[in-house]
């Protein structure tokens, strides 16, 4: 009994683990850390990144800004609304490496590009 | 005394004309400057004004612009269609001038001058304090209005041409007004220099007349010379009176042209001029032919005689004239001093002399280009330093009896 419970369990776990590994190799930085924690937030990447956008214009700029609130966030830095900062604080500091924070970055910059979009 | 105008001072018209013609020359271009400068600061002026409206415009453009720019960055993406108008183009441009969007038709662009004029069209750069989608740069384009600055130029161009004309009057009353002066002075002068040259008529007739008429088979030899040099001294005076008499009272008076037998004015003019130069121990090589011109006998006389005075006066002691006469032209070639090619332009100005040893008032050749340029007849000056010099008269085809 209790060796068809374990090989139960291993043929389950062997089955899950071939459905769902290749989904994760496919996700990349952003979308392993970024959105996750953003999905269930009142205000979305997008709304977010207009916010930046609107704060520091250039694409340089905004992802040397991002860059440093990311690994040193604060209530001075963030350009999040005070409403946002009274009701969810301010996120912790990234453990990302500085590699990942920039491959995250630049994928969420192309991916809200306001010059691809408009016409 | 009084002052009469005299016409028929050549000098005195002459300088007047020079004077005037700088004066006004001066004047004129004066005028255009200031007129120019004047026509600079309008059309600045009138393009500050109008720098002025269109920045009202513009700026008023720029502004509906960024109202649109904030309710699309609200929007966006649900809206992502750039906000146009039909009065003016725009672009957007980030921080970093990189281009986020633009609609203009002039796609150079520039970042740091407000209003900005350029292939035909007008760009106004309005800074944005809030980036909607990212923009610091707004830019807002309209045609130039190119009937504005033909208008401009029409106006300036109108009013330069009337004040240029009411000053071009003012110009000459005042030229009028000074030379007024000067001109009754120089009158006075001419009048002097006329009265003067008369009265030496008489005298030098007088002694010339009695020269010829005395008898000098009976003299002793050292009268005979004194009586020669006389001679000299009296007929170099009278030649400076005949140029005299012609630069202040024949030189505007009416041509009389006839036919002139030249061969004979010429054996007749160095005749007269014989004495002169055997004081110089010069003699006279004659190769004359038959030919007549339609000219006046004073004028061709004061050319022949001034010519043949010179040849004489720079001649080297000794040295020999030849005169040649063709149909066509004459030559009277020295072998005197001569002079350096580049001055030869020079030698028929007034006053100009080469040789201060010799006597003269620097008149006679100028005397001569005078009559040269009257008649069309046409002069050519060869010479060498040290050797000599030849001058050639042509005569114009019809001034020549051809028959």
């Amino acid at each position: 009994m209790i060796h068809k419970v374990v090989f139960s369990i291993l043929f389950s776990v062997m089955l899950m683990g071939e459905y769902v590994q290749p989904e994760i190799k496919k996700q990349n930085t952003y979308e392993l850390y970024c959105i996750p924690c953003h999905e269930h937030r009142p205000y979305s990447l997008e709304r977010v990144y207009m916010l930046y956008l609107k704060t520091f214009s250039g694409e340089t700029i905004f992802k040397a800004s991002l860059k440093a609130f990311l690994k040193e966030p604060m209530e001075e830095t963030s350009v999040m609304p005070d409403e946002w900062i009274d009701n969810f604080s301010v996120k912790s500091k990234t453990r990302l490496t500085d590699k990942e924070l920039d491959e995250a970055i630049d994928i969420y910059w192309n991916l809200y590009d306001v010059r691809n979009k408009l016409h | 005394m009084s002052v009469s105008k005299n016409k028929g001072t050549n000098l005195l018209r002459s300088s007047e004309k020079s004077s005037l013609r700088r004066f006004l020359a001066l004047y004129f271009i004066l005028v255009v400057m200031i007129l120019s400068l004047l026509g600079t600061f309008y059309y600045d002026s009138q393009k500050d004004l109008m720098s002025s409206n269109l920045r009202t415009l513009l700026s008023n453009h720029a502004n509906e612009e960024v109202q649109e720019l904030r309710r699309l960055h609200r929007d966006f993406p649900k809206r992502a269609d750039y906000p146009r108008s039909d009065d003016f183009r725009s672009a957007i441009y980030d921080i970093e001038r990189v281009k986020i969007f633009s609609g203009l038709k002039n796609p150079v662009v520039n970042f740091d001058k407000e209003i900005n004029s350029n292939n035909n069209t007008i760009q106004f750069v309005k800074y944005l304090d809030d980036y909607y989608l990212g923009a610091k740069y707004l830019f807002i384009e309209i045609d130039e209005d190119t009937e504005w600055y033909r208008d401009i130029m029409i106006e300036i161009l109108t009013l330069g041409f009337f004040a240029l004309i009411i000053l071009a009057i003012f110009g000459l009353f005042f030229v009028n007004l000074f030379l007024r002066p000067m001109k009754n002075s120089m009158t006075l002068l001419d009048n002097f220099i006329k009265d003067t040259t008369h009265e030496l008529n008489t005298p030098i007739s007088a002694i010339l007349a009695n020269i010829e008429m005395m008898n000098t088979d009976i003299m002793s030899e050292k009268n005979r010379k004194k009586l020669g040099r006389i001679n000299i001294a009296a007929k170099t005076v009278s030649h400076l009176y005949h140029d005299l008499t012609y630069l202040t009272l024949d030189h505007n008076r009416e041509s009389k042209d006839q036919w002139i037998d030249l061969k004979q004015l010429i054996e007749d003019r160095v005749e007269y001029f014989a004495i002169l130069a055997g004081a110089k121990k010069v003699n006279f090589e004659l190769h004359l032919n038959y030919s007549t011109i339609f000219i006046d006998t004073i004028k061709i006389a004061r050319v022949v005689d001034n010519l043949i005075s010179n040849a004489i006066k720079y001649n080297k002691r000794g040295g020999i004239i030849t005169i040649t006469l063709e149909k066509n032209y004459f030559i009277i070639q020295d072998s005197g001093i001569g002079i350096e090619s580049e001055k030869v332009g020079d030698m028929f100005e007034r006053y100009t002399r080469f040789n201060t040893s010799e006597g003269g008032f620097g008149i006679g050749l100028n005397i001569v280009k005078s009559i040269i340029e009257e008649y069309h007849l046409e002069i050519d000056v060869t010479s060498v330093l040290g050797e000599g010099t030849s001058i050639r008269v042509d005569f114009l085809k019809g001034a020549v009896d051809d028959t």
